[in-house]
């Protein structure tokens, strides 16, 4: 590993894909490029080669690989009816409903909750089912854009797995049962408990719908004795307790990044899993553009254990601990002159992170009042109350504002869920209903959750799948989806949020309101009107004018929100609060094997295992590890090196008496001795994806909960880590495409080339231009041709464009790499999900990816993004090579993908510099082989204007031509010409940034033109004279001098 | 070097060699005339309807217009076929005890839907726009013919792809004021390509030939 060394030099300034570049690039350095090199290199390279056994010999993945196409399969008629002799029928409604034409698709407003959080969505329906989910662009929280979570949505309202019936079990016995006989239930067991409900207890999933808080006070008032629980695995409890020590009340800290010059992020993923990530992403970028910034770029520091996508954002990153994020923040308020606690021994931090400290401090000493310190939920109360007094000191009012908590007294998730189950075990709970949430699976593993549901005598889960809570409990009860069902959600900043049904539950789901009513004997009352009455009680305390009657209740239907009802920001002024005294690990640079720290994160695949079924989100690069259909233990190469474990090799953790086995991911940034863990893989009975026991089919990762303490929760210590010296397989889409050593080596050459960063102060200097870049050859075609004369003479025919000439912008220094562009374009583009073996082989379907570069120290990389999807190259390498014509170029540009056409040579792949075709090596439509009818209710999800492709055939990024073409219709029909903005593009529609901006180059006054023609607009190997219609615009970063 | 010489076994082969270059043209010639036959691109494809609607009844005695019933073809891309309602507006007045109406007076009394049989069928990776092409003036009749003669619809055109291309590399033929797109039997005074190519002049119409027009 000496070739990992930092202090060796080699690698200071090179770029990389992953740890395997550097290795292939130290050994050709070694042995000469003539050489064939290492074995084990070699063996490493070779091995993405899979061979003919690998592809068909294994009857056991091929069956896998069935069961996994729970997601995005072909739609059944979509091949075959294109033969002519088969009968079709068209199937009239007997009375249209007004207002309906059919085949034009419709967008309502609508809401949904996500771990004690809500987004305010526009979701397209296409003759009354939903097609595509996005952010509602006027609602003033959620604005446009959406996360990878809410695009993925969509794909579990169709799974087949999710819940049918109601189940009812009597030991390991399954009875009969229906929504009628659980009534009857209820009606019986509302009897027996009488008015003081001894012995009733609700364990709900933290929910923001007023109408389910309304109820709860009902159901509190009616049952004396009933107790109301909370429980979320991935809470901001922290932040409330934190907030209450340094205000004395429970407080939400808003962030408003629009003003802020310097932002300092403590393991804060503030753009990626915070509840507000969408609008500080969006805030963030704003102030992020440096050329349309007159107040100049914000700068942010990001201090973390694990790499986060704030941290891959950020000008400065320190990899440290999670549990040294509080004497850093302490020894930070001493710089800044802070009257708190006296300043610690700075014995924990090397040279470089005493460095950042001092800048640090200067720079927020420096920007007084427009600058901001934030802290990730996951630290300790105390630290958020150290980052309040900080704020304060900073005098932060304008970049931070404070809401009271809306529930500001209850005890804390994990509080809450030790009562219950102690009370669970001493026999305290006659009756549990369980509305939502998994405490069986997600529960600290020292409560025994499983064995104390066994004491009681009724338990009624509701979720969306009978998972691993429900078979444990007597009932379980389908859960109905966000798109199926009436609700209210508050959005972070307090908006009331609307939620309507799109389509009736196709499973016969009910949500959490329609069973809490049945507790209260309204069972008769419909849902809409006990939405409708909170809402009507709500607005009756705004101060929006009119705000009862049909009309104010559609209006707010239609919008999905109600306008001004965010709650009211303030300042509280910061009480005295002692911090609780460091533990022995906390002052220590160093610690050994036994006593390293755990950092339990939430997963950007499943959340918090609630979507493991989720086929989209299971198959989406994670974007720091690109690693697909699995988690695992990231620990940085140094660590690794010195407690000898190696990347892909299955590891032994021990953590406070409990022990699991996860396989090693050695991750380059991951903060020296500290191990992030992913929570929420490893599921039992998610699904036929995720994972179901029952029929064999194996979990997806590993559970990290079996080692997950309700004392620490999300920090622990003392852990040890060994490794068992198995092999376990990933699937990483970072490896795939190496070459043998001399190409890895040209590779690490050339990105500076194809990913352009610059400082903001080279940037500005005049005469800036992106092209005079030591790395760059000179050649005049690098930028985007500014001028006809400019653009070279090619020796493909060249083309005319006198219509439309429809391009696009990518803006490096606003993506964040926060995966929604992905799933956003699966879902508009019918793109399918293909499973963990075939994304080792290379079989991916994704229309668009990220590539994530490191550059620099392996053990403290920066990191560069580069989204990428076709080109759209005006003289396209693909379109000369197809020997049967079904790639051509469209007079608009566009390099057309004629399927129906297409005979699988692969030749375009072949030929295309920026790899973005992809071939359907096999059919993902199989399922109708297997015969299972429940699988036709996927057949719902797909997008209609978009063809379902086959077996056999080439396809890649349209530039969502289906959309272009819809808008050039109707603009035709009405005989206007297409305003600029109207065409989106769906990856465009999901950024929360506004990085990808797609429209008519031709039209003078578009924005896209105008971004084409600035100065940070590139073209991809511009030299190859492909002239792509795609220009990254560089990214423009802004460190601070002293840091470099 | 010695000669290659072809062993004695290879000269069975030549019959065959002889037989399929006589046949092979002729195969190809049989297999290119059996794939643009009617039959097999269905010109003339009339199946039995659940309800025997005359168009040649409603469009061509009572005048009705086209869009009286296909509502949709100004707006979406199909011209959907219209719901039961649509024959019960007059039909709870006229003809109200016809046997052949019975399907359809069950279908609006128990909001059940008719299974009718899709006449014109193009693949399903083919995107075809109605409004598209009613709103810029090609009347119906010229996919459809003369519908206001038809007891039963048949497909009356060929509906490939060359079809297709044949109209939008030269659509002059096959334009006509759009306000006269329902007409059935328009026959304008003067040269037809003539006036074609003014409105298509006038409303700008330039059909394009991309892929993508109809494939996506």
């Amino acid at each position: 590993m000496s070739s990992l060394n930092p202090k060796d030099g080699k690698n200071g300034d090179t770029t990389w894909r992953g740890l395997s570049d550097l290795v292939a690039q130290a050994k050709s350095e070694a042995d000469g490029v003539e050489d064939a090199g290492d074995p084990a290199v070699t063996a490493y390279l070779e091995q993405r080669v899979p061979d003919h056994d690998e592809l068909f010999g294994d009857p056991l993945s091929r069956r896998r690989f069935i069961q996994i196409m729970g997601a995005s399969i072909a739609l059944s008629s979509a091949g075959l009816s294109a033969c002519r002799w088969e009968e079709d029928h068209i199937v009239p409604e007997s009375h249209r409903p007004e207002g309906y034409i059919p085949g034009v698709p419709k967008r309502y407003a609508t809401a949904m909750e996500l771990g004690g959080t809500a987004y305010g969505l526009v979701v397209t329906a296409y003759d009354g089912r939903p097609i595509k989910v996005d952010g509602n662009a006027d609602h003033p929280h959620t604005g446009r854009g959406s996360t990878a979570f809410v695009q993925a949505s969509l794909l579990e309202l169709y799974d087949p797995d999710r819940s049918r019936a109601v189940e009812r079990h009597e030991g390991t016995n399954s009875l009969p049962a229906t929504w009628t006989s659980f009534e009857e239930e209820i009606r019986g067991l509302v009897k027996k408990l009488g008015q003081s409900g001894e012995g009733l207890r609700v364990l709900s999933e933290a929910t923001t719908s007023p109408t389910v808080a309304a109820l709860r006070r009902d159901f509190l008032a009616r049952f004396a004795g009933a107790r109301w629980h909370e429980y979320e695995p991935l809470s901001r409890d922290n932040e409330r307790a934190g907030t209450r020590m340094a205000f004395g009340r429970a407080m939400r800290p808003h962030l408003n990044l629009v003003g802020a010059k310097v932002i300092a992020a403590f393991d804060a993923d503030l753009l990626g899993d915070h509840p507000e990530s969408l609008r500080l992403s969006r805030d963030f970028a704003a102030g992020r553009d440096p050329d349309d910034n007159a107040a100049g770029m914000n700068r942010l520091y990001a201090v973390e254990s694990a790499f986060s996508i704030t941290g891959a954002t950020c000008d400065h990153r320190l990899p440290l601990r999670s549990e040294l994020i509080k004497p850093f923040l302490i020894a930070l308020e001493a710089k800044l002159g802070g009257t708190g606690a006296a300043a610690p021994s700075m014995a924990a931090f090397d040279a470089k992170a005493q460095k950042f400290l001092n800048v640090l401090a200067g720079d927020l000493v420096q920007n007084r009042g427009r600058a901001v310190v934030a802290v990730g939920a996951r630290q300790p109360a105390d630290v958020h109350a150290l980052a309040a007094r900080i704020n304060s000191v900073l005098a932060s009012d304008s970049t931070i504002t404070y809401t009271a908590d809306p529930d500001g007294d209850r005890p804390t998730h994990t509080e809450d869920i030790v009562q219950l189950v102690a009370d669970m075990q001493r026999g305290a709970v006659s009756t549990l209903l369980i509305l939502g949430g998994n405490p069986v699976y997600d529960a600290p593993a020292d409560l025994g959750m499983a064995a104390a549901l066994a004491k009681v005598a009724t338990s009624i889960h509701l979720s969306s799948y009978s998972d691993e809570t429900s078979a444990a409990c007597t009932w379980h009860l389908p859960r109905a989806h966000y798109l199926e069902s009436w609700g209210d959600a508050r959005t972070f900043d307090g908006t009331y949020t609307l939620g309507q049904p799109i389509l009736e539950p196709i499973f016969g789901g009910r949500s959490a309101i329609d069973v809490m009513k049945l507790f209260l004997g309204k069972g008769d009352v419909p849902t809409e009107q006990l939405v409708r009455e909170t809402f009507e009680a709500a607005a009756k305390e705004l101060p929006t004018g009119q705000t009862t009657g049909d009309t104010a209740w559609r209006r707010a239907l239609h919008d999905g929100y109600v306008a001004r009802s965010a709650a009211q920001g303030e300042k509280p002024a910061i009480q005295p609060f002692t911090l609780a005294p460091l533990g022995a690990t906390q002052s220590k640079a160093r610690v050994s094997n036994g006593s390293l720290e755990v950092v339990f994160t939430s997963n950007t695949a499943t959340f918090d295992g609630r979507f493991a079924n989720n086929a989209w989100l299971q198959e989406v690069p994670d974007f720091l590890t690109k690693m697909t259909w699995d988690n695992a233990a990231l620990i940085s190469p140094r660590t690794a090196a010195d407690l000898g474990v190696a990347h892909e090799e299955i590891a032994e953790i021990s953590l406070g008496g409990r022990k699991m086995q996860i396989v090693v991911y050695v991750m380059p940034g991951q903060a020296p001795l500290s191990i992030a863990l992913a929570l929420g893989q490893g599921r039992k009975r998610a699904g036929r994806v995720g994972g179901l026991d029952s029929e064999g089919v194996g979990s997806v990762g590993f559970d990290t909960y079996q080692v997950r303490s309700s004392k620490a929760p999300f920090i622990a210590t003392g852990a040890s880590i060994d490794g068992t010296g198995k092999k376990y397989r990933l699937s990483l889409t970072v490896d795939h495409y190496n070459l043998e050593e001399r190409g890895q080596q040209a590779i690490a050459e050339r990105l500076p080339d194809l990913v352009k960063e610059e400082d903001v102060e080279a940037y500005k200097k005049p005469g800036y231009s992106i092209v005079a870049d030591a790395h760059t050859p000179e050649i005049a075609t690098l930028t985007v041709p500014r001028t006809a004369d400019e653009a070279n003479e090619s020796l493909y025919k060249e083309h005319r464009y006198d219509g439309h000439r429809w391009g696009m912008t990518t803006d490096l220094s606003k993506c964040t790499g926060c995966n929604a562009c992905i799933i956003a374009c699966q879902a508009e583009n019918n793109v399918p999900v293909v499973g963990k073996e075939q994304v080792w082989r290379n079989r991916e379907m994704h229309w668009l990816r990220i590539d994530r570069y490191f550059k620099g120290d392996p053990d403290d990389p920066q990191i560069a993004r580069q989204p990428i999807l076709c080109q759209q190259c005006e003289n396209a390498p693909c379109e000369q090579v197809c020997p049967v014509g079904a790639t051509l170029h469209s007079d608009e540009g566009l390099n057309d993908m004629a399927y129906n056409r297409c005979v699988g040579t692969r030749y375009c792949l072949n030929n295309c510099p920026y790899r973005v075709r992809r071939f359907n090596f096999l059919r993902w439509d199989w399922y109708k082989e297997i015969d299972d009818p429940r699988a036709k209710v996927r057949s719902l999800l797909f997008n209609p204007e978009v063809t379902v492709r086959s077996r056999g055939v080439m396809e890649k990024c349209t530039f969502c031509v289906q959309r272009i073409q819809n808008v050039k219709i109707q603009a035709k029909n009405a005989g206007r010409p297409i305003e600029d903005g109207e065409i989106t593009t769906a990856c465009q529609d999901a950024c929360p940034t506004g990085a990808i901006v797609f429209g008519d180059i031709n039209d003078k006054r578009s924005k896209v033109a105008a971004l084409r023609l600035g100065p940070r607009a590139y073209n991809m190997l511009a030299e190859l004279n492909t002239r792509p219609r795609n220009a990254f615009l560089a990214r423009i970063r802004n460190p601070h001098p002293e840091l470099g | 070097m010695a000669r290659f010489e072809f062993p004695q076994w290879t000269e069975s082969f030549k019959k065959w060699v002889l037989l399929l270059m006589a046949g092979g043209p002729v195969y190809l010639v049989a297999l290119w005339a059996y794939g643009l036959r009617p039959e097999t691109i269905r010109i003339g494809y009339q199946p039995k309807q659940p309800v025997p609607y005359s168009h040649a009844l409603h469009v061509g005695e009572l005048g009705l217009d086209c869009r009286y019933c296909h509502t949709t073809v100004e707006k979406s891309a199909h011209a959907a076929i219209p719901p039961a309602q649509f024959c019960m507006n007059c039909h709870t007045a006229i003809r109200t005890d016809s046997a052949v109406l019975q399907p359809v007076r069950e279908a609006f009394a128990a909001d059940a839907t008719l299974k009718w049989k899709r006449v014109h069928d193009v693949p399903d990776y083919v995107f075809f726009n109605h409004s598209a092409h009613v709103t810029r003036g090609v009347g119906c009749e010229e996919c459809h013919g003369r519908i206001d003669r038809m007891e039963e619809v048949y497909q009356y055109a060929r509906l490939t792809m060359g079809w297709c291309l044949d109209c939008h590399r030269d659509p002059a033929p096959h334009l006509r004021p759009p306000e006269l797109v329902t007409q059935m039997g328009y026959d304008p005074p003067g040269d037809r390509r003539e006036l074609g190519r003014q409105i298509a002049a006038n409303n700008r119409i330039n059909p394009p030939t991309n892929c993508s027009t109809c494939h996506r």
